[in-house]
């Protein structure tokens, strides 16, 4: 608090007057046009400001976008104010109107989640989706070697630099758990299906090309789509309601948030996070520390930025869904029930090897590849093609 | 004996009807104004939030200073031209909803500006020809679907703007393009960007091309004899035809010239809306911008100096919406400020509302038994 | 009925638009059983908003209207219809796409019941067979010709029984026999006890049927009076309130309601040369294959042809067939020699023609449009009013509309007018002002004057006869017997798309052209 003070007195009198009479600093949180509610990404970079606000005593605001026309505009309207000491922007779609209005308020302090914009008053905070992607990458693989699934799944949204994190990861993971279960068991390795919808939106699209993969053997599927992973998980559930069963595979691997708790826990064994709240979180806090930097910060495993979900999560989102009204409270016991009858349908060397796995990159002894460019994703598809000819 | 006396709807729409219809046309739309103002003021009552601050912001994120005064005019720019698709389509008697696709297409092909070299200036009007020229052949699909098969426009147009919504998508996905920015298609070149107008806001000179598409549709529809049939055609299908006017000219007419105003608004907001020059994935700026246009006409009264007042009008409750968000201590989440803008528009468009659809049931009644009365003539033929 | 010997009274009714209209003003008017109420007046007298307050369709400004049990508001038609009040308007009512049976069915007490249509049907089957009204049961009504409607209308009324019927213009689109059958009726609900109301311009039939005249004029009650106290000269006086003669220049019979024969001198010269030569001309109509059967016939200048007939006999086909609105089977049409079958209306107009039209609220006018558009419709290309880059000259073609107001004695505010602000009979002569001023070599006019008051009407037919003088040529279609014996050199019977007869009209009884109108050829054989 103190050293934040020290802070406000420095900016107040050097970047804005207005600022002098501001008790309390602020910050802003922009959204694109998803908006709230999404129980993910960008609730996530909405819960973790408002932590570091009330953590570090500030005053916070959240401005929503109509359309994408808004992005510009409500970046110019907070900056020019110039009572905010800093304005993050979670998304990378705000990636152009951020390089823009930085260079037009080069005194105000920025953030942007999942995009590089190159400018020194911008703190682009980008995180290492390749790390967590291929711990659920193994845990897939070495479960259908286990249930002989010939097949693990991933159903992607747009084909953007960052989801190809996401499948560079992922191929990365299976390939490992394709030679851990070999090992282990004696196996020989399973595919990869792998389907870019086009879209962040359309539920019945994940639903769609779930069905797809589910018909064609996938032990799982992993939502690197956002909202159509509810669309995924339909589909799992529908082929788990035919099939007669209430828990094992096929199962739901989620992303961002830790989803495993959606459909009361039911099918979701792990998912992917990226923790778009730390993200935000640290971004605040260096510029209450006085630490706040332009450039890239990159977040991995090391910087607990991304993980595989663990049960800790799940009782800090469980609580997360229940605030935000999408589980009822009374079913609270019951998930954490279903999901631990759905874990334990993995046996206990799977989990160890996906533990090895973590520890292997927190070492460094572990190099997890990634992909920025078409040409990288092809290197990493050509390396592993797993089952692809 | 007099008109009030024979217009059809319901009691409370002749109501409401024979009462706005004694005031002046600007008494009417100050009077809707007060009353969507107050809707919308006591839903933020209800909710908790402070009306009266809310609205000084609104009013001054929206008219508040030349900054604020040009984002509203930037804001209103699309609208103005997609306002105008509608109107013209409905001063020709049809109900045309499809803007929302003729836009998207219009978009696309302007950015494909970005794939050859031209002269700046050159390259600016190259690129609004696309678009003009796509948004009228998407406009023509339904035209002829109309013309030729006697499929409602109505129909026609929303599976249409659904064809064309899936086809841009497409091309955004994998034609166009950017290889590094996969999220977005490749960037309109500068030789080919609407320079911007008032540094640090989003107006661009597209203004311009706005405003004067807007004078060209009042001159052509008024004061042209074209534009006389095309209202002719539209009021009294049955009458028009026995002027002499070619019903089947004034449809296809009025659909492209419609065609060309959303094909234009796609050029808008991708030549001339900082800072991305290209196509989102998912579209998110092209997005509502047909249907928004279809409540600004209303709000015009379907008259293209009208439009451009409600355009600003709508810009400036846009502009002013992202204001009311982080204005004072309580701000106004964009949720209940969409509410609240929903409320003043629909408070506004009321009036329009009223008399258009009578009129419009009226004269297609007329004209569907005029074709009914013509088809077995024509098949014994 | 009721103690106090009435069914109905309207006490000091004043009805005022929202417009500032004041269309009744201080009305007081008793309906009695067993009386026929002619209501009298000019068009836009307030007959039409005076019996629509009857009828519960509109609320009174001021006034009331009470019953023998208390005072009577009705908030819907259906209300007023179940205490008893039907009314049959001028404009019918009636669901375009359903047949007679179905649009009866519908103005039932509980239409959403199951349908009881055979139940409905052998009610009308007996109600047709009683009151000589007849209507094709199982045809969608909009197929059907407007008399036939108007006979589905008042059979849907006396469906329901009434106590009060009003009829707005009943006889306008009804043949003579018709009348004759229809009044009959009249007589006979009356004579059961039923108050009747007719609304009418003629008075002619004024004082045929009737017991009592009430006479309106400009909103207000000026005459109520028993129909034998009262000569025709006195309700014309009533209704006019003024000689006619001051807005027309000259002197019209009133006392009869007689239209003066134009066509005495008609043997003073020769006709002109041929106009319109139609030579095996058939047309297809909406329900008949042939509407038009193989009809030959020339009509030249200097001369009105007249078509007389019942409406519905082809009448309409071969207009609109003539003027490019309907395309033809078969057969030729010239005028002066070329070609106008297939043609558009506008090649057509560029011919020399002019087209006024039977429904000038469809056809005529762009209703919304001023009159200044109203008056360039089918023009609006004509280098007089177009310029460059196909630009319309306003001024010009303001200064024409001043002319025509002038000329045709149009009473509107200017050229900005709206068309639907106008009377009626204002809204025709615009439309006869625009025909006539192409300077046509033909004028084909079909109903020129259709629903008109007096003055209107009479200025019409001087308007054509004049035109006939100046050489033209006109082809006129009216349903209006009088006005066709009145106005033609020659005189064409149709019933059911050919020519009963063409004759000259001193050649031809009322009763001979009334049977030839109903189908029936001089030797009385059908």
């Amino acid at each position: 608090m103190r050293k934040w003070l020290g802070l406000a007195l420095v900016v107040a009198l050097v970047a804005a007057p207005a600022m002098a009479q501001a008790l309390k600093g602020k910050v802003a949180v922009v959204l694109d046009v998803g908006g709230r509610g999404d129980l993910s990404f960008n609730d996530m970079g909405f819960k973790g400001t408002d932590q570091a606000a009330h953590d570090f005593g500030l005053e916070m605001v959240e401005v929503q976008s109509a359309t994408a026309a808004d992005y510009l505009p409500n970046l110019r309207n907070l900056a020019r104010t110039g009572q905010y000491d800093l304005i993050i922007c979670v998304g990378f779609l705000l990636g152009d109107a951020l390089a823009q209005a930085a260079a037009e308020f080069p005194q105000q302090k920025f953030a942007i989640i999942d995009a590089v914009v190159d400018a020194p008053n911008v703190m682009s905070i980008v995180f290492r989706e390749n790390e967590m992607s291929a711990l659920v990458g193994a845990l897939g693989a070495m479960a259908a070697a286990h249930y002989g699934y010939p097949n693990v799944g991933v159903v992607l949204g747009i084909e953007i630099p960052v989801l190809y994190h996401f499948e560079a990861g992922y191929r990365f993971g299976i390939d490992w758990g394709n030679k851990k279960a070999a090992e282990t068991l004696g196996t020989g390795p399973v595919g990869l299906l792998y389907t870019y919808t086009g879209s962040f939106s359309d539920i019945a699209l994940g639903k769609a090309a779930t069905e797809a993969m589910l018909a064609q053997g996938a032990v799982g599927v992993y939502n690197v789509a956002g909202p159509l992973g509810i669309g995924d998980l339909e589909a799992i559930t529908e082929f788990h309601r035919n099939q007669g069963t209430r828990s094992g595979p096929p199962y739901y691997f989620g992303v961002d948030a830790n989803q495993d708790w959606l459909g009361n826990g039911q099918h979701g064994l792990a998912s992917g996070m990226k923790r778009v709240d730390v993200g935000c979180y640290s971004a605040v806090e260096a510029v209450v520390k006085g630490t706040f930097t332009g450039g890239i910060t990159s977040l991995g495993l090391a910087e607990g930025g991304v993980g595989i979900s663990k049960f800790v999560d799940l009782l800090e989102f469980i609580d997360f869904g229940i605030s935000a009204g999408a589980l009822k409270p009374e079913d609270r016991e019951a998930t954490i029930a279903n999901w631990a009858v759905n874990r334990g349908t993995v046996p206990a060397w799977i989990w160890r090897a996906v533990d090895e796995l973590e520890a292997g990159i927190l070492a460094g002894t572990i190099v997890v590849p990634t992909a920025d460019t078409v040409d990288e994703m092809q290197a990493v598809r050509a390396r592993y093609t797993l089952g692809a000819p | 004996m007099t008109a009030s006396e024979v217009q059809p709807g319901g009691r409370l729409l002749r109501g409401v009807h024979r009462t706005l219809t004694g005031l002046h046309p600007a008494l009417e739309s100050v009077l809707a104004a007060v009353v969507g103002l107050l809707v919308g003021a006591a839903l933020m009552y209800i909710w908790g939030y402070d009306p009266w601050k809310a609205y000084w912001a609104l009013l001054r994120g929206a008219y508040g200073g030349s900054y604020e005064i040009a984002s509203s005019i930037a804001r209103g720019v699309p609208l103005v031209l997609t306002a105008l698709t509608f109107s013209i389509c409905l001063r020709g008697g049809m109900f045309n909803i499809g803007a929302e696709g003729q836009v998207y297409v219009g978009a696309a092909a302007a950015v494909c500006v970005a794939y050859f070299k031209l002269p700046p200036g050159l390259h600016l009007l190259v690129g609004i020809a696309f678009a003009a020229v796509a948004g009228a052949v998407w406009s023509l699909g339904p035209a002829l679907l109309k013309l030729t098969r006697g499929v409602h426009e109505v129909i026609s147009t929303i599976m249409f703007n659904w064809i064309a919504r899936f086809l841009v998508f497409y091309l955004v996905a994998y034609v166009l393009v950017d290889a590094r920015q996969g999220q977005r298609t490749v960037q309109i070149p500068l030789s080919a960007r609407f320079p911007v107008l008032v540094r640090g806001t989003d107006l661009s000179y597209s203004v311009f091309l706005a405003v004067a598409f807007a004078l060209f549709v009042y001159f052509l529809l008024w004061h042209t004899a074209t534009g006389y049939e095309v209202r002719a055609a539209g009021l009294t299908p049955t009458a028009a035809r026995y002027g002499g006017i070619s019903i089947r000219r004034t449809i296809a007419l009025s659909f492209v010239l419609g065609g060309i105003g959303a094909g234009l608004a796609g050029a808008a907001t991708t030549m001339g809306l900082p800072p991305t020059y290209a196509i989102i994935s998912g579209l998110p700026q092209l997005m509502n911008l047909g249907f928004d246009g279809m409540a600004v006409a209303m709000v015009g009264r379907n008259h293209p100096l009208g439009i451009l007042v409600a355009a600003l009008f709508f810009g400036g409750l846009n502009a002013g919406g992202r204001v009311m968000q982080f204005y004072g201590s309580n701000p106004v989440p964009l949720e209940m400020v969409r509410v609240v803008m929903g409320a003043i528009v629909l408070a506004m468009a009321i009036p329009e509302l009223v008399r258009v659809f009578p009129a419009m049931a009226a004269s297609g009644r007329a004209l569907v038994r005029m074709l009914s009365r013509r088809k077995p003539a024509e098949e014994a033929a | 009925m009721g103690v106090n010997g009435y069914f109905l009274r309207a006490e000091r009714i004043t009805k005022i638009y929202s417009d500032g209209t004041v269309a009744v003003r201080d009305a007081t008017l008793e309906l009695r059983p067993g009386e026929i109420v002619g209501l009298l007046g000019e068009n836009g007298a307030g007959k039409t908003t005076l019996t629509k307050i009857l009828s519960g369709l509109l609320p009174p400004t001021r006034g009331q209207v009470v019953s023998p049990r208390g005072r009577v508001r009705f908030s819907s038609p259906r209300e007023a219809l179940e205490f008893g009040i039907g009314m049959v308007h001028q404009h019918f009512a009636l669901v375009g796409t359903f047949t007679a049976v179905e649009n009866v069915a519908l103005s039932q007490e509980r239409p959403l019941a199951p349908l009881q249509l055979a139940e409905i049907r052998a009610k009308l089957e007996a109600l047709m067979a009683e009151s000589g009204l007849r209507v094709p049961l199982d045809v969608p009504v909009e197929k059907l010709a407007v008399g036939e409607q108007q006979r589905v209308e008042i059979l849907k009324v006396l469906s329901r029984d009434v106590a009060l019927l009003i009829l707005d213009e009943p006889t306008s689109v009804l043949t003579p026999l018709e009348v004759d059958e229809l009044f009959r009726l009249l007589r006979r609900l009356r004579d059961e006890g039923r108050a009747i109301v007719l609304i009418t311009h003629k008075l002619k039939e004024a004082g045929s049927i009737t017991d009592r005249v009430v006479v309106l004029r400009k909103g207000e009650v000026v005459g109520d009076v028993p129909t034998a106290d009262v000569t025709s000269e006195e309700l014309a006086r009533l209704m006019v309130g003024k000689a006619l003669e001051t807005r027309v220049g000259r002197a019209v019979e009133l006392s009869t309601e007689e239209i003066p024969v134009h066509a005495h001198d008609r043997e003073r010269e020769g006709r002109g040369p041929g106009v319109l030569h139609v030579e095996g001309l058939s047309v297809a109509g909406d329900t008949k294959p042939v509407a038009v059967h193989d009809l030959t016939f020339d009509v030249y200048g200097g001369e009105i042809f007249g078509i007389a007939g019942v409406e519905g006999n082809g009448q309409t086909e071969l207009v609109e067939a003539l003027t490019g609105l309907r395309p033809a089977l078969k057969g030729t049409a010239t005028i002066r020699g070329k070609n106008i079958l297939g043609l558009d209306p506008r090649q057509i107009y560029k011919l020399g023609v002019a087209h006024i039209p039977e429904d000038r609220w469809v056809l005529g006018l762009v209703l919304p449009f001023t009159l200044a558009e109203n008056a360039i419709l089918g023009v609006h290309r004509w280098d007089e009013f177009r310029g460059p880059l196909s630009i319309l000259r306003w001024r010009r073609i303001n200064a024409h509309v001043r002319s025509l107001m002038q000329r045709f004695e149009i009473q509107a505010t200017g050229p900005s007018a709206p068309a639907r602000s106008l009377s009626g009979g204002n809204q025709q002569k615009l439309i006869v002002g625009r025909e006539l001023a192409k300077d046509p070599a033909i004028v084909i006019a079909s109903q020129p004057t259709r629903g008109l008051d007096v003055g209107a009407a009479q200025y019409i037919r001087d308007t054509l006869v004049e035109m006939r003088d100046r050489g033209r040529a006109i082809l006129l279609v009216s349903a209006d017997l009088d006005e066709v014996l009145a106005l033609s050199d020659r005189v064409a019977v149709m019933y059911e798309g050919r020519f009963m007869a063409v004759s000259r009209p001193e050649e031809l009884d009322r009763e001979t052209i009334g049977m030839l109108m109903g189908g029936v050829t001089a030797g009385g054989k059908r």
